[in-house]
């Protein structure tokens, strides 16, 4: 019985996370919780059986998508440092999130002090792998003598302006999708000496 | 698969711990010559460091993140407790 309830309790909070990163990622993050528990078809009050605070909701989400970047790059590292690769397999991560990727990206500064940080740690993440695949060829003078984190910032700049702007760049699409290969060319080419 | 109790990284490899040493629970990159593990105040300040180097943050924002970050992890809990 109380395997059971262990069971249906695990169930229930599954079914609250897939249900706030979708109303998340379509309406927002100050969507009232209401409508989180409505698309999860659970009662209201057992959102907060399984989170306090709407904050614990959303530093659970950015958790689990930080650990699926880190997992995600983390077999990048065992094999090779290969920038293309690496970039290739960052925006894979972010196709597989993009909706919600694309909602934090665009609503980042209003998000609660922790939320904020979190988000700096998922990008850290990142750039960790950024870093390692770069390495040598920074050292072997094959890419162009910028500060490490103007390199960084701009492979994000252009996905972000690509992101926030998909309406216009790949409508009713995934612009990551559409647009993978140019971007990672383009980067490329504009950071190799 | 064991995780750095004081930075997260995952560690699979042998030479991703202290060490070499799989029984330790901190990696490479945490541990100081001799093998022991980085005090709370050098560990928050190679992650600062790391944070301002990689993502280019003013100190004040990268600090922010880094006791944010170091909250969340095993070894520094007791620095957190209030």
């Amino acid at each position: 019985m109380a395997e059971k309830r262990k069971l249906q309790k695990a169930e229930t909070r599954k079914r609250i996370i897939a249900a706030a990163i979708k109303v998340y990622s379509e309406q927002g993050f100050s969507v009232p919780t209401v409508t989180i528990a409505e698309e999860a078809k659970v009662s209201h009050g057992s959102i907060f059986v399984h989170f306090p605070t709407v904050e614990s909701l959303l530093i659970c989400l950015l958790d689990s998508f930080s650990q699926s970047i880190n997992n995600e790059l983390q077999s990048l590292s065992e094999s090779s440092g290969d920038i293309e690769k690496l970039l290739n397999m960052h925006i894979n991560v972010l196709i597989q999130h993009e909706g919600f990727y694309k909602r934090l990206i665009k609503e980042a500064v209003y998000l609660p002090e922790e939320a904020k940080n979190t988000f700096i740690a998922i990008q850290s993440i990142v750039s960790i792998h950024f870093l390692q695949a770069l390495e040598y060829e920074i050292s072997a003078g094959k890419i162009k003598a910028v500060p490490f984190h103007m390199l960084f910032n701009t492979w994000l700049g252009l996905v972000h302006y690509y992101l926030l702007n998909g309406e216009l760049f790949a409508p009713q699409d995934s612009v990551l999708t559409r647009y993978k290969s140019a971007l990672i060319e383009c980067f490329t080419a504009l950071i190799k000496q | 698969m064991k995780t750095c109790i004081a930075c997260g990284m995952p560690m699979k490899e042998k030479s991703e711990f202290a060490m070499g040493d799989e029984s330790k629970d901190y990696c490479v990159h945490c541990a100081n010559e001799d093998g022991s593990m980085h005090s709370f105040e050098q560990k928050k300040e190679s992650m600062i460091g790391f944070i301002v180097k990689t993502q280019g943050l003013a100190r004040e924002a990268a600090e922010s993140a880094a006791l944010s970050m170091m909250k969340k992890l095993p070894a520094w809990e007791r620095n957190f407790a209030n």
